[in-house]
């Protein structure tokens, strides 16, 4: 077994809440609200007009740029408004509204049948360039959190070949488990997709990579791996459960004991990373010519009165996701978009449902802590605990420290845009300074600062 | 119930440890030496150590009241004023008077800490300031050493010029007059080193003289095991700090084995094991960086043997310390940590 990234923490998994609830039909949309921006890379320009009809799965936003993805409606309906709406991510974004007719309101959205996804299904009538076409015309993108275009990803490269694509199912956050349940739901569905995404990349080296607390995905991937034509020599490994194993430069590192340059990306080593949703999707997308439109979306955390996992609406508002699992039980301090440790807390209930939205977790004041709730912090005591769990290596003290008194330049010399913000450093300091924060702040202050003046 | 949200900064949960958890495991590593101290000197400790930790808190506290923070008594929370104390009154001499405790209390909180702005901000460990203090200042009550309450190692008695206390010499006091008086000693006659390397097992146990909870290095170390399991400490500096004491201890041992005690002897006598555990692992004062904690700790040990064999005075720990804890920022300047991908290339 391999798992070897340095640093990392052990936080409490607590999967148990959703790992065993099935994939469910998610709430019938009464209004959605399709952001034009869930995605790395350029912001898509509305393709439709105010109180234009338009039909599930019709483009509403597009961009030219390379690096982009357009989005769709996921029903049948009007626009009734293009405004600015609450954005889990960037605050504030440019979104499509769209209601449902009045006669004719939108059904409770159902997953395809997995049937329809047979295992031995000829792949060989798809050329790499219809795979790629199709994953940017489904505007597919990362599921896993980064939203990056995954055509993009897919793209062939004349500088450098693909020598490896790894297939995440790590699922490292706590309480998610939307991968999970598709990994073990829509196996065959998954299958294909890696079949697929590994024809468009020219055949690389294919690995599946999970972590160990998720046995039954193991074996159930593997099975089918060995069913399916042309996929003996994919292997799938159980990695370390800590996190963050699934992230892109953890995973390359457990799995191929490789390391991304700092600033770089995987391609230039010649990797592809996917997440095991973003395989279903590309799927979807080739055999059906369905653009992404829903996805599977964990509702956790100890509040809610049914917590599980929904197939959804990409724009259901998170109000209407809540209300849906029967709302919550007690008092609730935090509403995150994604788990507890990169998660988003919002104050915008209203904020839909984006591609990347894995779970929508509800923390009370015990999840979280008196001490960390009430931000007490002490004085940072040198312990260099954030050097130690910190996966990318760096000094995120000092990083903090340089950030606090605005001394940017000292902050660079200690590699603050190489902090991948996975929350590891805060989750540990005994001071409960928050350094991700922080970080995080800086890092936004750097690329403002450069974008007045360029260089 | 779902209004009054609360939005911040991910991670939005935090991991088992805090200052005080930390402080308070170290205090709890430190019962075994109180306890030792108190088996060994008795009503010594019994004043002394209350003594130290009550002017330690006090300190802090007026020096906030000083200050004019808003809450003065809030940073007494975080516990480490009470192991300030307590590593004081341990690393002093037994019978030392509570006046005198007191002076290095509170020269220790308030010039050793309070004057950088408090815990996290200090360059030097609190406690080996105050100490150091009483040494420069009353240096005849800072070597005047109790002997035990217990058995006696035979090692000679000083004259007592205390009528309360019995007095006695230390094994590194005895072993430096061994290395003064080393010429005029033939080689194969059995000097005052070759006593204290023959005296192992009673140091190991701690009934010989010296510091109030330096002497029992079977405590010392129940102690470290606790702070090894909690994994309070980088283990790495306790590391480096007996490793470079053993190796540099070991070079007068095999030049002239009669004249140098040997480097075990090293290890159990003095504070090296105090200060090693305790002392130098105060992580405001130590490297942030595991490659600093390595040098640091060898920093401490080979000073401290420089100090003993080759210094004016029988022990060097405190001044070690010290001297390392002013090192710490050229050291974590030297070694800083290079991202995993390695240097950006822009
Ligand atoms: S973990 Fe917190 S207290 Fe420890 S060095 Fe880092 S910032 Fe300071
Ligand atoms: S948030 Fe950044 S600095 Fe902190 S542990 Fe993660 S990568 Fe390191």
């Amino acid at each position: 077994m391999r798992g070897g990234f340095p640093g990392g923490v052990h936080p409490s998994e607590k999967k148990e809440l959703t790992a065993e609830s099935p994939i469910k039909p998610g709430p019938a949309v009464k209004q959605a609200a399709v952001l034009l921006s869930q995605h790395t890379g350029a912001i898509c320009k509305p393709a439709v007009k105010e109180g234009e009809s338009v039909q599930a799965g019709q483009v509403v936003g597009d961009s030219d740029a390379f690096i982009s993805a357009p989005v769709h409606s996921p029903i049948d309906g009007k626009v009734a408004l293009i405004t600015l709406q609450s954005h889990p991510v960037i605050g504030r974004a440019p979104a499509v509204i769209i209601v449902p007719d009045a006669v004719n309101p939108a059904k409770r959205p159902q997953p395809k049948p997995q049937e329809r996804f047979p295992l031995d299904l000829d792949i060989e009538k798809y050329t790499p360039q219809q795979i790629t076409t199709a994953a940017r015309k489904a505007g597919i993108v990362g599921l896993g959190g980064a939203g990056f275009p995954t055509a993009v990803k897919l793209e062939p490269n004349p500088e450098k070949p693909k020598d490896f694509l790894i297939i995440n199912g790590c699922e490292c956050e706590p309480y998610i488990t939307c991968d999970y349940r598709v990994m073990l739901e829509w196996t065959n569905q998954v299958i294909t997709g890696i079949r697929l995404a590994r024809k468009a990349t020219g055949h690389p080296k294919t690995i599946v990579a999970i972590e160990d607390n998720k046995p039954k995905a193991v074996e159930a991937l593997g099975n089918a791996l060995k069913r399916a034509p042309g996929c003996k020599d994919i292997n799938v490994i159980e990695l370390k459960t800590k996190y963050p194993q699934g992230g892109e430069r953890q995973l390359i590192k457990s799995v191929l004991d490789r390391f991304v340059p700092t600033g770089g990306i995987p391609p230039m080593i010649g990797v592809v990373v996917l997440n095991v949703a973003t395989a279903a999707a590309i799927a979807d997308a080739v055999m059906f010519d369905s653009p992404l439109t829903h996805r599977v979306v964990t509702v956790t955390g100890e509040a809610i009165a049914r917590p599980g996992n929904y197939y959804v609406a990409i724009g259901t508002p998170v109000k209407e996701l809540i209300d849906f699992c029967g709302g919550v039980t007690q008092p609730s301090a935090k509403v995150v978009i994604g788990g507890p440790m990169m998660g988003i807390a919002i104050a915008d209930l209203s904020t839909p449902v984006t591609k990347t939205t894995g779970a929508v977790t509800v923390l009370t004041k015990e999840q979280i802590g008196t001490v960390k709730f009430t931000r007490r912090q002490t004085p940072c005591i040198h312990c260099g605990r954030c050097l130690q769990v910190c996966p990318e290596r760096l000094n995120p003290t000092r990083i903090a420290h340089a950030v606090k008194n605005n001394l940017m330049d000292i902050a660079q010399s200690y590699f603050i845009n190489a902090c991948i913000e996975c929350g590891c450093c805060s989750y540990i300091c005994p001071a409960n300074i928050e350094l991700t924060g922080l970080i995080r702040t800086g890092k936004i202050y750097l690329a403002r600062q450069k974008k007045l003046m360029p260089s | 119930m779902l209004s009054k949200l609360t939005v911040s900064f991910s991670p939005h949960i935090g991991g088992p440890y805090s200052t005080r958890r930390i402080m308070g495991d170290v205090i709890i590593a430190l019962v075994p030496a109180m306890l030792a101290g108190l088996y060994f000197f008795r009503g010594y400790a019994l004043i002394l150590i209350p003594t130290c930790v009550l002017s330690c808190v006090v300190t802090e506290w007026l020096c906030n009241l000083i200050r004019q923070r808003e809450k003065p008594l809030e940073s007494l929370g975080d516990l480490s004023a009470v192991i300030t104390g307590i590593i004081l009154a341990l690393s002093l001499p037994p019978a030392i008077p509570y006046w005198a405790a007191i002076i290095g209390s509170v020269f220790a909180v308030a010039v050793g800490k309070m004057v950088f702005g408090g815990l996290g901000a200090n360059v030097f460990n609190p406690a080996m300031v105050g100490r150091a203090f009483l040494t420069a200042s009353f240096g005849i009550l800072m070597t005047t050493w109790t002997a035990p309450a217990t058995i006696d190692t035979g090692l000679p008695k000083v004259s007592a010029n205390r009528p309360d206390a019995m007095t006695q010499a230390t094994p590194l006091g005895w072993s430096k007059q061994a290395i003064k008086t080393r010429a005029a000693q033939p080689q194969d006659t059995a000097g005052p080193a070759v006593f204290v390397n023959a005296q192992l097992k009673n140091l190991f146990i701690g009934s010989t003289a010296g510091c109030l909870g330096e002497t029992s290095k079977a405590a010392i170390l129940l102690g470290a095991v606790y702070l090894l399991i909690r994994q309070v400490m980088n283990w790495r500096i306790p590391l480096a700090v007996l490793l470079s004491t053993f190796v540099f201890g070991s070079i007068g041992y095999l030049a002239n084995h009669t004249a140098y005690i040997s480097p075990l002897a090293h290890l159990v006598t003095g504070g090296i094991l105090f200060g090693a555990f305790f002392i130098a692992t105060d992580p405001v004062t130590a490297p942030l960086t595991n490659k600093g904690a390595w040098l640091f700790g060898a920093g401490i040990g080979a000073l401290t043997i420089l100090i003993r064999v080759v210094g004016e005075y029988p022990e060097g720990v405190m001044y070690s310390v010290l001297i390392m804890n002013g090192f710490t920022p050229l050291i974590d300047r030297l070694c800083k940590v290079i991202p995993v991908g390695g240097k950006p290339n822009v």
